[in-house]
């Protein structure tokens, strides 16, 4: 409980002032462009759907890398640490689709205010499960590179596999290379496909960490 | 806190840092554990601290410390404050750390020592001194009031002064709250007058457990004309000599028989105790073939 608290009151902050700060940076950035030309997009999807995802998982590495050691060198054990992390996830996700849906519906009333368009975005279960997703990748990625060194590439395979699942619901990333249309190809089952690709990066974060060796790094 | 050690090995792929030692410690006193470079005194404390999941066995009051959450509690390693800490954090925060996940934490010590240590605690870590993470890392250490506190080469940052006060902050310390401290350096002789029992390892391998008291005595520092000196020891194991104008002291390795100390007498030549640097030096290097 005590390393939950921990990650809740300090990431939390952390990451809902990094959110705060990049809407300002949004609406200044789209100010600034509508001074040039017409405003046709959402700047604020922009970030909730292309840089949200990657702020998630360094976020997830961070957990791992850095809060996973010091953890154990603080008398807690790898076990404690990954529950409160997982369990941390789905508040930091919600935190973070909380966030966005903030987000949209203030910049929403700043589109109608200045008469601009907005392009669609997706719905917010979509957000939570790729925040939940990408954060989870984030940890499983850390935990390979810290045990396996450069041995660790070998899960990115499967990492990026798990994060393009993540994808098929955010407007304009449905299709791959060969895959087209995968949005409708996974009808109402893609809740349960981005389910399963959380729940196949936390095991998989599980299974490395949980043996994990805790280097003794000199400063 | 009682440590047992049984069968460790510890492996870095091909390199056997740790190879199948064996050891009991009855606790609650200071121990010095000495090894050259590479020896395996980091990988031993690695294991002792659960940061590795052992071949072999270690038990802290027989239970097994490798993700056992009521073992771990007890144990704090500090090596400098890396690992507790993180570089980007504030000194403030990894004091905040500390008083959130340790139940042993005693925070008004950890400020205490902060102060008289000079760390500031607006700085962040990334941006202290060598020394003054040294000193972090004993704060980490000594304020945990971990039963088992090990503190790995922690304070070889430091500068002379500073190092001086942590051996009286230790002492001090342990005089009021006595547990199992388990302490690494190689500045043997500054730490000697500190250490209760004393483990040398060498190549993965115990080569000595004793008390420190008793390990003085395997040897004796003959001080005396030099001329006299050298008759004395001539046959003896010599570990190191220096001299002054006529006057010579050297370290021999042994105990002196009734006839050799009359005979000592006699050549006007003062007996003591040798120092601890020397006998670690010979143990652990082979002197003349023998060990």
């Amino acid at each position: 409980m005590k390393i939950f608290r921990h990650l809740t009151t300090s990431l939390v902050t952390f990451c809902a002032l990094v959110a705060g700060g990049a809407f300002v940076f949004a609406v200044a950035v789209t100010f600034a462009v509508s001074l040039f030309r017409d405003v046709e997009i959402s700047a604020w999807n922009v970030a909730a759907s292309q840089i949200g995802p990657w702020f998630l998982l360094f976020i997830g590495v961070y957990a791992i890398h850095n809060m996973l050691p010091i953890a154990v060198a603080h008398g807690r054990t790898r076990r404690e640490f990954l529950v409160a992390a997982s369990v941390f996830s789905v508040v930091l996700a919600v935190l973070m689709t909380a966030v966005e849906w903030l987000g949209f519906l203030v910049e929403g009333g700043i589109y109608s205010l200045m008469d601009w368009r907005a392009d669609e975005h997706a719905a917010q279960p979509a957000y939570f499960l790729m925040y939940l997703v990408w954060f989870a990748v984030g940890m499983l990625c850390a935990a390979a590179f810290d045990r396996y060194g450069p041995g660790g590439v070998f899960v990115l395979p499967v990492a990026f596999a798990l994060v393009v699942v993540t994808r098929v619901q955010m407007p304009g990333a449905g299709n791959l290379p060969f895959v087209q249309d995968i949005p409708v190809l996974l009808g109402p089952g893609w809740t349960a496909a981005l389910a399963a690709s959380f729940a196949v990066a936390l095991a998989g974060t599980w299974a490395i960490a949980r043996d994990m060796p805790i280097r003794t790094r000199s400063v | 806190m009682r440590v047992d050690v049984q069968g460790l090995t510890v492996r870095y792929g091909d390199v056997t840092a740790v190879d199948d030692m064996s050891f009991s410690l009855q606790g609650n006193k200071i121990y010095g554990l000495l090894g050259r470079n590479g020896s395996g005194k980091t990988s031993l404390m690695s294991a002792l601290a659960g940061y590795r999941r052992p071949v072999g066995s270690v038990q802290l009051d027989g239970a097994p410390v490798f993700e056992n959450a009521a073992a771990l509690r007890q144990v704090c390693l500090v090596r400098h404050s890396a690992h507790a800490a993180d570089k980007g954090d504030k000194v403030s925060y990894v004091l905040e750390y500390g008083a959130a996940w340790r139940d042993t934490w005693d925070n008004g010590y950890a400020l205490e020592l902060v102060e008289l240590f000079k760390i500031p605690l607006g700085t962040k870590v990334g941006e202290l001194s060598l020394g003054q993470r040294s000193a972090l890392g004993v704060v980490i250490g000594l304020a945990s009031r971990s039963p088992l506190t090990m503190l790995d080469e922690s304070h070889l940052g430091m500068d002379t002064p500073t190092r001086y006060a942590f051996y009286d902050t230790l002492l001090h310390d342990f005089m009021e709250h006595p547990r199992t401290i388990i302490i690494s350096t190689h500045l043997i002789e500054e730490l000697s007058s500190l250490l209760e029992e004393v483990l040398i390892i060498d190549a993965g391998r115990l080569v000595l457990q004793e008390e420190a008291d008793v390990l003085r005595s395997r040897g004796t520092e003959v001080t005396g004309n030099a001329s006299d000196v050298d008759e004395f020891t001539a046959g003896l194991t010599v570990l190191s000599s220096r001299s002054l104008g006529r006057t010579k002291a050297a370290m021999v390795y042994g105990a002196l028989a009734d006839d050799q100390l009359v005979r000592a007498r006699q050549l006007g030549l003062e007996l003591g105790p040798i120092a601890l640097q020397d006998l670690f030096v010979h143990l652990t290097e082979p002197v003349g073939g023998k060990r």
